[in-house]
């Protein structure tokens, strides 16, 4: 810290004694925050290794850049020094956060020098050489202590740009409500005191590390060297200017510094049993984070399924939980939290927290909620799944990703609670309409329980015959999905889809019968032993076909048949038919009428953040000469339909509002006509919505291929332009 | 106590069923085979029962298209044997030969309770829990809701027409006819049945000496003929409204519009 600096005497003034009190003060401190970083780090190695194979590992040829290969050691470092995650859709607080984060850094290098040259240099040479050395002398001092006021004012700006920001945010985000009230109460008061201490005690030693610069300047009668120390110079100056003599100065210096070494060694004996633990913890998340870990979850490795106790976790899993930082952000975009659901991410790493915490025997100075009685991550015993974490809120989360896209320390909460959800399974704790549809998927393969000879009865409406695959080489291999298959509303968008196709001349055929469930949501529902059947039967049925890729309807199968069937054989090319559509626009120049008309599109969650689609569907609607306009939650930050996770299969209940019905809210507020989707789920969910928000007649909701399909069949019917303006 | 639970597998009703060549049976080539739902009721009951009371669940049924999947799941749901009874079962199987291979091997075991569910898709009027306790001499009851035992005794809760249960109380043994479980059927994940195929056995026991006595024989099977017609409507308010109106008049139930 910005402490005891003075040309040669690091102790200015202080007798034997207090020099042998600040030596013991600070050997406390430092044992304290060493045996607390021991006990945190015990408790990680608790959990099941990390995988480290991955930094090394050999790709598969489809794995996406930054989607479901590992994010490169270079580029985690570069967001860390860049707080780069901090400032995402956040820019005001990244910025005041890389001050403060900079500023931090550079105390901390300054103390370290400090220390480097008194405690080391200074005392070896003075015990073993014939007179004590330092290197806190001429340039090098000078030098200094203009670069480390810097980083003073920094840490300052950055600390006092936060505490403001965060004393008059209204913002839902801070402020600590649970979304899952529990029945006899709660009380997270300590947490927001431990916030308060956190921000306001680092307020303090920043301050009183500047003031004793300033007071040391003023007591040695402003040498003129010390103008390098500009900060100081200038406070003494200003301090001087109001009355306080140079003897006042020494002597007010001497308690100030005593303060300040005080709370300085207290912060640092504090950091292990607080929220301050972030400083390590989140860049270390950062480093180790898995960014295919959502995209493609890792299968059961235990010898029971699903999460059960401290060890089933993984270390990366325990050290998130304390990497934490309760900004609240994942809270705020949460589609559960959002519709009323009892589910927060943030409350879920929260509690997760503090149940490890307490299953490792350790405990957190302040950053604790309170409950009156045991209950929830309080609870003595009990079951992690369905006591300590409750299984409405473990239901709730639609697996839409918004969580760990926002998550400033890169703490990935999806791959968790599908852990979780499988030990649910595992007790058949479970919605009735859940069981029924899982019961369905395993005897007939679609979770609609319909015949699975019922599946290509849409083509019935078709004027031509959709070729097997099975029977005859075809490019693409389109698989639908359950719901473009089975849906009464969807079968009409499938044959549209069909159609435009055929007229294109694209070769694709169908599985017919022996499509299934590709098993995206089966697995996200956490049951992993009927994901691995639907994985068997669906390769089973991609061998006895011929084809050279696979484009899919929904966004969901695109996810697993993309990121997860790799790993168990699949080695062909998966495509979204957004991507097959634009291929084939592309290339035919004019294939498409200008439509006109204001649209928006809403970005699938398996699609977008998932796997990166933004553009594909957006060049389409361009290409249809409709005006796209934006909703204000879009591509990365789009807001999920409700549908995902297999929450289409669960009873809506818990909701105040559905996700979809919040989503079609923002859409009518553009004033838009036409509400594209490119998501069969999607279709349904906000057919739905538009009925129940009273928006019927106002906004309509279309397929993407709907789009296309009528630019295209004006352009069949000659009246290319016939619509323009 | 010992639980002893007769399952049997019927064509999936998700299915179009369609009347094979021969006229007095279903076509059974296509068609998937599910266990009967009420067996599955039974079974939620029997395993409920031995978690209050202890004992052994057996289930036990005729070798019938995929009955190795019901039995697998029947072990991993908690059943602690699982029986395969096989011999001359060609196509469809009367329920009356049905209780009398069940009641043979039934007589063997050591039990307190036959449960099975209260009917089946082809056995609508109930007649295989009755069935087998004439055969079993052992009393019997049906459309049951709850079991209870104390000692040597059971408390049966029954349904009964007009919204009124009862509750009865019968010596054991009894056989038991199950409408509904106390909680729905539990829901078993597929590793667990994966384990179970992998590790449990299922014992195969041949129906030997048994006559089966008076059993009927279908003559005919079909889908019954379409009795009435059912004409919708369709239109704005107004014109579906007069359009309803007309048909009253028509069928002499209003008077015509001129009329008054
Ligand atoms: S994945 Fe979506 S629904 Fe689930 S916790 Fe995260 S933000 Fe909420
Ligand atoms: S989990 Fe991440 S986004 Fe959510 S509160 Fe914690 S640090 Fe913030």
């Amino acid at each position: 810290m910005l402490t005891v600096i003075e040309t040669r005497q690091i102790f200015a003034g202080e007798t034997r004694l207090e020099r042998v009190v600040f030596y013991l003060a600070s050997f406390v401190a430092i044992l304290i925050f060493f045996v607390g970083l021991a006990f945190r780090v015990r408790k990680y190695f608790a959990g099941r290794p990390l995988d480290l194979s991955r930094f090394r590992r050999k790709h598969l040829d489809r794995d996406l850049l930054g989607i479901t290969r590992p994010v490169p050691v270079s580029r985690s470092i570069h967001e860390i020094a860049s707080n780069g995650t901090v400032s995402k859709r956040n820019r005001g607080v990244g910025l005041a956060h890389l001050a403060l984060f900079w500023g931090f850094l550079g105390l901390l290098a300054a103390t370290t020098i400090l220390s480097l040259d008194y405690d080391v240099v200074g005392n070896l040479t003075r015990i073993f050489g014939h007179h004590e050395l330092s290197f806190f002398t001429g340039h090098f001092y000078l030098a200094y202590n203009a670069i480390f006021d810097l980083a003073g004012l920094a840490a300052l700006v950055g600390l006092v740009g936060l505490i403001v920001r965060r004393a008059r945010s209204t913002s839902i985000a801070l402020d600590y409500k649970r979304a899952q009230i529990p029945e006899d109460g709660y009380s997270r008061a300590r947490m927001a005191a431990g916030d308060l201490l956190f921000a306001y005690g680092l307020l303090a030693i920043l301050v009183t590390g500047i003031l004793i610069q300033a007071l040391r300047i003023d007591a040695s009668r402003f040498p003129p060297y010390e103008r390098w120390t500009w900060m100081g110079y200038a406070i003494a100056s200003a301090m001087h200017g109001i009355g306080i003599s140079s003897t006042s100065a020494a002597a007010i210096h001497l308690w100030i510094w005593w303060i300040h070494i005080a709370m300085a060694l207290a912060f640092v004996a504090y950091i292990p049993w607080s929220k301050a633990i972030h400083i390590m913890t989140a860049p270390a998340n950062l480093l180790v984070r898995d960014s295919s870990a959502t995209r493609r979850l890792p299968a059961n490795n235990l010898d029971h399924p699903g999460y059960r106790s401290l060890d089933d976790f993984t270390s990366k899993e325990l050290l998130s939980l304390d990497a934490c930082t309760k900004c609240g952000r994942c809270h705020s975009v949460c589609p559960a939290r959002t519709g009323g659901a009892p589910l927060s991410p943030r409350d879920l790493i929260l509690d997760l927290r503090q149940w490890a915490d307490r299953s490792a025997g350790l405990s957190m100075v302040l950053d604790w909620e309170q409950r009156p009685t045991a209950s929830g991550p309080l609870v003595a015993g009990g079951r992690l799944a369905g006591d300590v974490i409750l299984p409405a809120t473990l239901w709730s989360c639609t697996t839409c990703m918004a969580c760990v896209e926002i998550c400033p320390v890169g703490i990935e909460h999806v791959p968790t609670i599908v852990s979780l959800r499988r030990s649910l399974v595992d007790e058949g704790t479970m919605d009735p309409t859940l069981q029924s549809a899982l019961e369905n998927l395993a005897t007939q393969g679609n979770s609609f329980g319909k015949s699975a000879r019922m599946r290509a009865r849409w083509a019935k409406g078709l004027d031509f015959d959709l070729v097997d695959a099975r029977k005859q080489h075809v490019e693409y291999l389109w698989f639908l999905g359950d719901f473009a298959s089975f849906d009464e509303r969807l079968g009409e968008i499938s044959r549209i889809l069909a159609t435009v196709l055929r007229d294109a001349g694209v070769s694709f055929g169908i599985l017919f019968e022996d499509e299934r469930n590709a098993g995206n949501d089966v697995r996200r529902v956490g049951e992993e032993g009927l994901f691995e059947m639907l994985v068997e039967q669906n390769l089973a049925a991609f061998a006895g076909a011929d084809f050279d890729k696979i484009f899919t309807t929904d966004p969901h199968s695109f996810n697993t048949l993309r990121n997860e069937y790799p790993v168990y054989g699949l080695d062909k090319p998966v495509l979204h038919y957004s991507e097959v559509l634009l291929e084939i626009m592309e290339t035919n120049e004019g294939a498409l009428a200008n439509l006109g008309g204001r649209v928006t599109y809403h970005d699938p969650c398996y699609l977008g953040r998932y796997n990166r689609i933004f553009e594909q569907p957006r060049r389409l609607v361009e290409l249809a000469g409709c005006e796209l306009v934006e909703m204000p939650r879009n591509r990365t930050n789009s807001f999920c339909c409700g549908a995902g996770g297999g929450r289409i299969w669960m009873d809506d209940s818990v909701l105040t509002e559905r996700p979809s019905e919040n989503r079609m809210r923002e859409a009518a507020e553009l004033g838009v006509e036409q509400f594209v989707v490119a998501c069969p789920k999607d279709y349904v969910m906000f057919s739905d919505a538009v009925k129940t928000t009273g928006n019927e007649g106002r906004i309509k909701v279309v397929d993407i291929v709907e789009l296309v399909a009528e630019a295209t069949r004006l352009v069949g019917a000659g009246s290319a332009g016939g619509e323009q303006g | 106590m010992n639980i002893i639970v007769a399952m049997r597998q019927l064509a999936d009703l998700v299915e179009e069923l369609e009347v094979d060549s021969s006229g007095t049976d279903i076509d059974r080539e296509f068609v998937k085979f599910v266990s009967n739902e009420w067996d599955e009721a039974a079974l939620e009951e029997a395993l409920c029962l031995k978690e209050a009371y202890g004992g052994t669940v057996t289930v036990v049924g005729i070798e019938e298209v995929d009955f190795h999947q019901t039995l697998h799941a029947a072990l991993a749901k908690g059943a602690d044997r699982a029986v395969e009874l096989t011999g001359d079962f060609e196509g469809w199987i009367p329920t009356r030969q049905r209780a009398a291979a069940l009641a043979w091997f039934i007589r063997e075991c050591d039990f307190d309770l036959v449960l099975t569910g209260v009917q089946a898709a082809d056995d609508l009027n109930g007649q295989l829990a009755g069935a087998i306790g004439a055969m079993l001499g052992v009393a019997h009851a049906s459309v049951v809701t709850n079991i209870s035992v104390e000692g040597s005794e059971a408390h049966i809760t029954q349904e009964l027409g007009g919204g009124v249960t009862s509750v009865s109380r019968a010596r054991l043994p009894l056989v038991l006819g199950v409408q509904s479980a106390r909680q729905a059927p539990r829901y078993v994940p597929i590793s667990r049945i994966r384990q179970v195929m992998a590790e449990a056995t299922i014992e195969k026991v041949p129906v030997t000496g048994e006559s089966f006595g008076n059993t009927p024989q279908v003559l005919r099977l079909y889908a019954p003929e379409a009795s009435g017609t059912a004409t919708m409507l369709e239109g704005k308010p107004k014109e579906v409204a007069s359009a309803i109106y007309d048909v009253l008049v028509a069928k002499g139930v209003a008077g015509s519009r001129k009329g008054n």
